[in-house]
């Protein structure tokens, strides 16, 4: 008879096939030069530099304009003369919410010659619920957020948008980001029972997951979920390649093998959990429902055996009908919880490789942060994800706080200070500015990790307020081709979201109703044909729904809605951290022969007629005013007015949806 | 460095992503002024390959057999798998994973004869007569192997070098490299097969982190094959055209002097316009002649969509598309090669429907002289298992498989590599899809570590671990 630690053994060698050893893998040391790199040193407290000259003066609003100055100046630059008030309102409307302003709020800033006019729009639009839509998104974007599993089944995660409404709210509310990362990271372990904490939670559980039919490989599948959970952590949080040392050490950063596992460790308990959201008896009855559901189903396929020809395919129509109909699953929370009883042991992987297991590692942060010879927690502690937390919105995290303040300045500039926003190592270069991002990064914290503050003092400055052309432009793109001194305001296209809801705004259609599980629009039946389970794609029957802005779109990884798709939206499968602006002839046809381009041109020429009556002269000065923000000159509206002589209406807002102007923000 | 490069943002910055930060200096300079400002404003405008010496092949056409084939009935003859039939593997041959079948399957023979064809003499089974009058002119690889057993993360590994999603495909990463030469269609093609979608869905052909410039057009089936190429209902062509002057003559009436980006949106719509109104002529068969049209099997009804999908990918290379895709197989497993329940049905239903085409393509392609620059590729994400699956059927099987390639310089009527004699394991000159990627990549004149993108702090390439040219075949 097999004693008990035999057994155990056995147990062991058949989830560890080759030398998984119990020994710990030793602690490593990190080199003087290693830990010198600029973004594992402490932040320092750089004194804000001082203009004495009056145009120094003048332009210098706020410590951000002292630091870029200096560096212009020591490259000969001098910054772009302010943007006119109908550029600028246009510039913080998409960038703070992402959609254009009216005619009305363009002109009541325009007139407004009270002092405080720019503070007071800014201070509106960070008040404004759609600020949460804008900035969410750019979250989203980092976390890689979907609503589906991805690969083969690309099955809908039941409740995952409520981590999207989660992350909305929690950018409207200005919640200090070191307790919005705590939350994500340890929600469920922090305050269990809290639906708000469990929704945020479901951050681990982003990533895509590989889910697949006969023999299950569960080692390699918990495997692939530690993975996606761990890299999350270095990309998105920490702002290094973490994902890179999975395999062997960081080729290019101090970031040893072991950093790699250690901080998997801390997730070593972690598994999936959906909380219900319904009442017991509404479970019960639920099971109920679902269970004969099914078994209709198994008899109808049962039915079709043998079948040949038409009544085959009159069984598989009726199977397709049915499966559209499944019972909706009830209200349920995407989320994780710890499993003592599941902890999975954690070793350090040749290659990657779970079946070539080596040494054993406990919980450390990144040693190179560490002191030399810090020791890791070996034994499973009641909250691993908070210690991980609290290391991670420690004040003192050289990383965290600048990370963030960098992809802040990336959203309002286009560019990073550091370049790579998500790896602050060796290969991301220098910051272009380093003690900017310092003194922002204390502030960020100083002023209790707050979005809202840090967003206001980006605005405020004379660098945001700059024209997007500068009488010295040619000199100074000779110096600076990518204007990362920001010698002038870099325009920028806007981005898929902003394109479709600025259409629909423009159009008169945007339905700005907020929140709750992602919409399907129409799509092609042709793109649902290409789903592994077309009747997955379930359009919503109200045709408001549709027009709902683009964040409320659902997020479904096989099937990148066309528009999104064209205009660079990211691919949901890995972090994206700033979107691409590519130029090309297939968006020329979304936007030229698109079903949504065509609609709302159809929908704004009646809007033209309804608000501007049947003269041609007004159409087009209200035309231009809703989607440039501006009247057109002399030569624009005599263009238009000759064109409208021989084409209809909607062919003319359908071009003034395709300007550059409208695409653009400058 | 830069993370990602966005195009047409200034010369200097596509000078650089042009060549992929390959030699830039040096190729910059060799470019006329002229074709630099023509490639700003275009920017899929064909690009000089890194080694010139090496670039045979202009085009690519991938035979997707999707699902898996199997080896074991086609192009990989195991007289011991006969004789060992209804048998336990023996232990020497070591051991594999199954996504299904049980440790205690038994072995299972195959139906299909084997004989000799060509000069070459290379055996190919009953079971594909047409590609086997062909065969003088194919690399047959019989070493291939993956990592990965199931679909999914199998076809994700044969099209993008990486078992998840998210990373850019051959298809885009070709045209990221080379451009295209067919201003008025897409660069890069997929035609899927109208029976439906493979488990590893679009993201398997997609651009990944690359621009959407290089994402691939999925050519439906039916009448409108690409999406927004048909004006909306009730807009006469020569309607649309006076809007498109206007549109010009709007964005013209405000634009500075040498903006580059804004020129080249403009061009973009030219070019859309260009694409609306060339491309359709290209799906009209009607100007093939009725041999073509019957050597494709176009008008039977098993071989007519695959014909006509394996002729339209000839008219797309023959007028500078750079990469087709045809995918045979679709929807659920049995209307791919995935032949879990019966071998026998399965393979002899879906190689009626797709040999007869991928022989017309070799040779179509090779009469019109289109062959030396056209890289034919066959094979799936995996092969399938010598073991039996429920009695007949055979489950997926990554770990020996093969794979052909033709034309575009390759060497044909070879016998490259080899599995055990049950078709277990590649034990000889063993290749991973990565070493046929960089054969691909060579063939075209790119070379996998010039052919890069930063992307998240690393310089990604088509192969994750560097792979190998298979020198005996190029």
């Amino acid at each position: 008879m097999l004693t008990s630690r035999a057994l155990l053994l056995l147990c062991a060698a058949a989830v560890y096939p080759l030398s998984a050893s119990d020994e710990y893998a030793p602690l490593g040391s990190y080199t003087a030069a290693e830990r010198r790199h600029w973004a594992f040193q402490k932040r320092r407290n750089p004194e804000v530099p001082v203009f004495s000259d009056a145009a120094g003066k003048a332009w210098v609003k706020t410590p951000i304009d002292a630091f870029l100055l200096e560096k212009l100046r020591k490259e000969g630059l001098e910054p772009a003369p302010p943007a006119t008030r109908r550029i600028l309102i246009r510039r913080v409307y998409f960038d703070l919410i992402g959609i254009p302003p009216t005619p009305a709020e363009v002109d009541s800033f325009v007139s407004d010659k009270r002092p405080g006019a720019w503070e007071r729009v800014v201070d509106r639009l960070l008040a404004s619920p759609h600020y949460g839509e804008r900035w969410g998104q750019r979250w989203l974007d980092v976390v890689r957020y979907a609503e589906t599993d991805g690969f083969e089944y690309d099955t809908h995660r039941n409740g995952a948008w409520r981590y999207r409404d989660y992350v909305i709210r929690s950018f409207n509310e200005d919640k200090p980001y070191n307790r919005f990362v705590k939350e994500q990271l340890a929600g469920d372990e922090l305050r269990p029972g809290s639906q708000e904490f469990e929704i945020a939670a479901g951050f681990q559980r982003l990533g895509p997951l590989r889910k697949n039919a006969g023999n299950q490989e569960v080692a390699s599948s918990r495997n692939e979920v530690l993975t996606e959970m761990t890299n999350a952590v270095g990309s998105v949080l920490l702002g290094v390649t973490l994902g890179c040392a999975r395999c062997h050490d960081h080729k290019f950063d101090p970031i040893r093998q072991a950093d790699y596992y250690r901080i998997q460790a801390y997730f070593a308990a972690t598994h999936e959990r959906e909380v219900s959201l319904a009442s017991e008896a509404e479970q019960a009855e639920w099971k109920k429902k679902s269970g004969a559901f099914e078994e209709q189903l198994k008899k109808l396929r049962q039915s079709m055996k043998g079948l040949e020809g038409a009544a085959k395919e009159e069984i598989e129509r009726r199977i397709k009908d049915m499966e559209a109909r499944a019972p909706e699953p009830l209200p349920a929370i995407f989320s994780v919880s710890n499993d003592p009883a599941r902890v999975t042991p954690v070793h350090l992987l040749s290659r990657g490789d779970h079946l070539r297991p080596g040494a054993r590692v406990g919980m450390r942060p990144l040693g190179v942060l560490l002191e030399e010879g810090a020791p890791e927690y070996t034994a499973v502690p009641e909250n691993p994800r908070t210690r991980l937390a609290e290391w991670i919105t420690s004040p003192e995290n050289p990383l965290t706080a600048r990370v963030m303040v960098n992809r802040i300045w990336l959203g309002h500039f286009g560019r990073g200070i550091a370049a790579m926003p998500n790896d602050f190592g060796r290969m991301g270069g220098m910051p272009s500015h380093r003690e900017l991002l310092d003194w922002l990064a204390n502030r960020f914290v100083e002023s209790g990790w707050r979005v809202k503050p840090l967003h206001r003092t980006i605005l405020l400055s004379s660098a945001y307020r700059q024209s997007s052309h500068s009488p010295i432009g040619k000199a100074a793109r000779g110096k600076d081709p990518d204007n990362k001194l920001l010698w002038k305001y870099s325009r920028r296209r806007l981005e898929a979201e902003e394109i479709r809801d600025a259409m629909l705004a423009v159009a008169g259609r945007l339905n700005l109703k907020q929140g709750g599980p992602g919409v399907m629009p129409p799509v092609d039946q042709e793109l649902i044909d290409l789903l592994y389970k077309p009747s997955q794609w379930a359009v919503a029957p109200d045709i408001e729904e549709h027009h709902r802005r683009s964040i409320y779109l659902i997020a479904k990884r096989n099937l990148r809605l066309p528009f999104m798709e064209v205009f660079d939206a990211p691919d949901l499968q890995i972090s994206c951290p700033r979107r691409e602006s590519s130029t090309h002839p297939p968006q020329a046809l979304e936007l030229l022969n698109g079903q949504t381009a065509n609609e709302m041109a159809e929908a704004f020429a009646a809007r033209l007629r309804k608000e501007a009556g049947p003269s041609r002269v007004r159409q087009v000065e209200l035309a231009y005013r809703l989607a440039v923000g501006r009247s057109p000159s002399k030569q624009e509206s005599q263009l238009a007015v000759s064109f409208l002589r021989g084409a209809p209406l909607r062919e003319f807002t359908l071009a003034v949806l395709n300007l550059n102007e409208f695409l653009y923000v400058n | 460095m830069p993370e990602h490069f966005r195009f047409t943002r200034n010369r200097r910055e596509f000078l650089c992503d042009a060549f992929c930060g390959f030699g830039t200096l040096a190729f910059a300079s060799m470019l006329a002024r002229e074709d630099a400002r023509a490639a700003v404003r275009n920017p899929l405008a064909p690009k000089p390959p890194h080694t010139p010496d090496t670039a045979k092949a202009k085009s690519v056409i991938f035979l997707f057999m999707a699902g898996g084939p199997s080896h074991l009935e086609t192009f990989d003859p195991k007289p011991l798998l006969n004789k060992l039939d209804g048998q336990k593997r023996p232990a020497a041959f070591g051991e594999a994973k199954y996504q299904f079948i049980s440790k205690n399957a038994v072995l299972m023979g195959t139906k299909r004869t084997f004989q000799k064809h060509g000069a070459s003499g290379i055996d190919v089974s009953d079971l594909l007569p047409h590609i086997a009058e062909c065969v003088d002119d194919l690399a047959v690889i019989r070493s291939c192997h993956g990592d990965m057993v199931v679909h999914s993360a199998a076809q994700y590994q044969l099209m993008t070098g990486r078992v998840i999603p998210g990373f850019p495909s051959m298809g885009s990463w070709v045209i990221y490299g080379l451009g295209t030469e067919a201003e008025s269609l897409p660069a890069y093609v997929v035609l899927p097969d109208p029976k439906g979608a493979l488990e590893a869905g679009q993201p398997m052909y997609g651009n990944g982190f690359l621009p959407a410039i290089y994402q691939p057009s999925m050519f439906r089936p039916g009448r409108r094959p690409v999406l927004n190429l048909d004006l909306p209902a009730g807009v006469a062509l020569e309607d649309r055209k006076k809007t498109l002057s206007l549109l010009r003559r709007l964005n013209e009436a405000i634009m500075q002097p040498g903006d580059e980006e804004f020129e080249a949106r403009i061009n973009a719509y030219d070019l859309a316009f260009k694409m609306q109104t060339e491309a359709p002529a290209i799906f009209d068969l009607s100007t093939e002649s009725q041999e073509t049209l019957e050597l494709y099997g176009i008008g039977r009804q098993t071989t007519d969509d695959y014909g006509r999908r394996c002729l339209l990918a000839r008219r797309l290379v023959e007028r500078g598309v750079r990469f087709v895709c045809v995918v045979s197989g679709g929807g659920p497993g049995n209307l791919q090669w995935d032949a879990h329940q019966d071998i026998e049905e399965n393979h002899l239903r879906m190689a009626a429907q797709s040999d007869q085409p991928c022989g017309a393509l070799i040779k179509d392609l090779k009469r019109r002289g289109l062959l030396d620059s056209t890289l034919v590729m066959w094979g799936g994400e995996f092969g399938r298992s010598p073991e039996a699956e429920g009695g007949q059927g055979r489950d997926h099987h990554n770990l020996g498989f093969s794979m052909w390639l033709a034309g575009g310089g390759i060497k044909g009527g070879q016998v490259v590599g080899a599995t055990d004699e049950i078709g277990l394991h590649a034990v000889e000159k063993p290749y991973h899809f990565r070493d046929v990627h960089t054969t691909i990549l060579h063939q075209l004149g790119l070379n996998q570590d010039a052919l890069s993108y930063m992307h998240l702090g690393r310089k990604e390439r088509l192969t994750e671990v560097h792979g190998h040219v298979i020198q005996e075949i190029v």
